[in-house]
């Protein structure tokens, strides 16, 4: 069944294409130079801890309701606001080396270990490939946001722009 | 044995306490210390609980918190036991109570006798009402009342407790509830909080997921850690005495008092200054075939199961609803290791709860499929399956759209109603009003349905934990305030949280809630009441 024909709010996740028309990727040569923030939060809902977290003001509220914007020059991708959100609604992408680089959080089972192969989703839970762990860090601010935070790298670089989950193959 | 415990589980540890044995029906069984009889058998495999009383229909349990009744077994001898809320004991004898109307139950189901039947079968004449309720009784299945109870089950205190008094008494200690006791007792108020769980912390305490909101409240942080963080500080409060295991089951407002029943067939009488109502939400619950199967559960009972004893409810299941609370369980059961088939509801305008709720289940696979719905659920002893059917924009079923779902279990999260029941009893006026939930009273701005009752969290209105914990604090405030203990931090504190309150309501999602709060706000409550 097709549920193409649906809005954002009707269908319960964005595609690339409203996601750029709102402005929330980052354009390409920052990419390409950094790695940046991609803030996936697009309705008005009353949070803050990104925007309290980040630590070079990169990160713009204008009440505590108002979408967050990031600003990418000043974006260091220190994955602090990755942590943090409870949405699960941030991730970092990079390309370098003509790879794919995507930082997300994780906070299933298996625990993640460096060089672990696994599958790779889009934003809709559709496979689209395989890639492999580079960083898992364990992120904990005292007790407040213990979450897995992983970067996955990929061979096709076009990936990194749709890849938002994994699945780790034992 | 099947065990369907989580023994692997990314964010909780599971501290189940020494190892137990209870027999069921003779057998013997493996259980925990911190477990309850009901959760215990589940994790042994067992789905059946019980039997529905008129149609012998096999009942498993739904809730998990005591409130609808499923779960009822004999245990050590005494008939008709909520098994969810009843803590396990080494050797515990339990047994499934079975009646006549067992072996009957063919029969009379053959018969299919409509209910009105049952109503005035044998009331008429007097003279045999009697002796048939006896015989009828030996079919409902609802326990014989023990000939031989075992001494040590009769419990010491049985009895009346007498009567206390306090300025403060607190019915209900989800965040709401604590969050007034500590406010209030932090400035010197004599405070009382009670609970009907065996710990306090009320909804929180199943939530694993980090909360929204600002960082300032509660924002960022897991929410039985913020349960956790906040019972700390109340053992720390000499003014804040805790009854745990105790419900309010009546006030009787002539003689201003409320009625207590505690463990162990114990009553207890509480007089107060000032109370406050926070009591909670009950569970909606949804209508199609077989909905009483078992393995059609409630998602707070899914909760209690996965987060607080660590069981799984099945290998897959399917949601009902697209509110935040079926979303999140979605999220809760895939970090149990559980497959989910699916979250389905008609949700024709939009996906019901947060979008950032949504969109993370999908991307690990989980669809949100609205525009349907459930017809009916398969099996006949337990759920085998469901069949969903797509809706047009007027509810009506899309002919030839029917499909099946394979799952073993079926949750239901389509929200949830204010438990409204103790604060009818102080006689408010209440409004039923679809953006809170239900019927809620009409309140004042500094939350008095009464002259001395006060309502703050879920049982006022249908919302989130930062709100309850808000409105909360706020209670407490008001009435330390009334009491006269306010000391010059106090206006400042209510003018900070009413603040954050208003930011906190500031969302697109809180337009419609908030202009039905404002309608059913008065300026004093005892001008609307006289
Ligand atoms: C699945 C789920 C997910 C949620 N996710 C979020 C979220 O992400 N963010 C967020 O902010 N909020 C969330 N919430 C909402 C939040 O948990 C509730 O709004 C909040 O717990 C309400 O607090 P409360 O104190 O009013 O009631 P509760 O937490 O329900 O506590 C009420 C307590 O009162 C007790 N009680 C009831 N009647 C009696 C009686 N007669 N005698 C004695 N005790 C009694 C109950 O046993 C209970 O312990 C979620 C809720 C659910 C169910
Ligand atoms: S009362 Fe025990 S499951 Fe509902």
């Amino acid at each position: 069944m097709s549920q193409d024909e649906l809005s954002a709010v009707q269908r319960g996740y964005n595609t690339r294409e409203e996601l750029e028309q709102l402005n929330v990727l980052p354009p390409e040569e920052k990419v390409r130079e950094k790695r940046v923030a991609i803030i996936e939060c697009t309705e008005e809902i009353p949070c803050n801890p990104c925007a309290v977290v980040c630590r070079v003001d990169a990160i713009r509220k204008e009440g505590l309701c108002t979408p967050a914007v990031v600003d990418w020059d000043k974006c260091t991708g220190c994955t602090m606001c990755v942590a943090v959100c409870p949405g699960l609604s941030i991730f970092l992408q990079q390309i370098k080396d003509d790879k794919g680089y995507v930082t997300m959080p994780y906070e299933l089972i298996p625990e993640p270990k460096v060089g672990d192969r696994a599958q790779l989703m889009d934003r809709s839970g559709k496979v689209v490939g395989e890639g492999k762990i580079v960083i898992p860090t364990y992120q904990a601010k005292g007790d407040a946001y213990p979450r897995w935070v992983v970067t996955v790298e990929m061979d096709d670089p076009e990936l990194s722009y749709e890849v938002r989950a994994i699945k780790i193959l034992k | 044995m099947e065990d369907w415990r989580i023994y692997k589980h990314p964010i909780l540890e599971f501290d189940r306490g020494k190892e137990f044995t209870i027999y069921l029906d003779g057998t013997p069984i493996k259980a925990y210390e911190n477990e309850t009889v009901a959760a215990a058998l589940f994790a042994s495999g067992l789905r059946e609980f019980s039997k529905s009383i008129k149609y012998r229909r096999p009942r498993g349990f739904f809730c998990a918190i005591g409130r609808c009744s499923a779960c009822m077994m004999e245990v050590d001898g005494v008939p008709n036991v909520r098994t969810c809320v009843t803590m396990v004991k080494d050797g515990m004898r339990v047994k499934r109570q079975k009646t006549l109307a067992d072996w009957a139950s063919p029969f009379l189901n053959l018969m299919k006798l409509p209910p009105q039947v049952y109503m005035k079968l044998f009331t008429k004449p007097g003279i045999i009402y009697k002796p048939a309720m006896k015989i009828m009784r030996q079919f409902t299945g609802l326990g014989s009342i023990p000939t031989k109870v075992q001494k040590d089950t009769i419990p010491k205190t049985e009895g009346s407790q007498g009567e206390i008094s306090t300025e403060f008494l607190i019915i209900g200690g989800g965040p709401a509830g604590m969050s007034a006791a500590i406010e209030a007792g932090q400035r010197g108020v004599d405070t009382l909080i009670i609970d009907d769980k065996e710990k306090l912390g009320g909804q929180l305490l199943k939530q694993t997921h980090t909360f929204f909101s600002d960082v300032k409240y509660a924002a960022g942080k897991r929410g039985f850690k913020l349960g956790e963080e906040m019972v700390d500080q109340i053992s720390e409060l000499e003014t804040v005495k805790v009854l745990t295991e105790t419900s309010a089951v009546g006030y009787y407002p002539s003689e201003n008092t409320m009625l207590m029943s505690g463990s162990g067939n114990t009553t207890l009488k509480v007089k107060a200054k000032k109370y406050l109502v926070s009591t909670g939400a009950y569970e909606k619950t949804l209508v199609f075939d077989n909905n009483d199967l078992p393995g059609v559960y409630g998602a707070g009972g899914v909760q209690t199961l996965l987060n607080v004893y660590g069981i799984k409810p099945g290998n897959r299941g399917m949601l009902l609803g697209t509110g935040n609370v079926a979303l999140i369980v979605a999220y809760h059961l895939l970090q149990a290791g559980v497959e989910v088939a699916g979250v389905f509801a008609p949700s024709f305008r939009r996906v019901r709860g947060y979008f950032v709720h949504a969109a993370k289940i999908q991307r690990h696979g989980v669809p949100v499929v609205t525009r349907h719905t459930i017809v009916k659920a398969l099996g006949k002893k337990k759920v085998e399956g469901a069949i969903v059917t797509k809706l047009n924009t007027d509810y009506t079923p899309v002919p030839g759209s029917e499909r099946k779902i394979d799952c073993d279990f079926i949750c239901i999260g389509v929200g949830l109603n204010p438990a409204y029941d103790l604060v009818q009893l102080f006689n408010p006026k209440m409004v039923n009003v679809r953006q809170l939930g239900g019927f809620v009273p009409i309140r004042d701005k500094q939350f008095r349905f009464t002259k001395d009752a006060y309502i703050a969290g879920d049982c006022g209105s249908i919302e989130e934990a930062t709100t309850a914990v808000l409105e909360g604090r706020l209670a407490g405030l008001y009435v330390t305030q009334a009491l006269g203990y306010a000391d010059e931090s106090v206006p400042e504190k209510i003018a900070e949280y009413e603040h954050a309150l208003e930011e906190d309501r500031g969302s697109p999602f809180s337009t419609g809630l908030k202009a039905a709060l404002q309608e059913i706000t008065v300026d004093n409550i005892e001008e609307v009441l006289n």
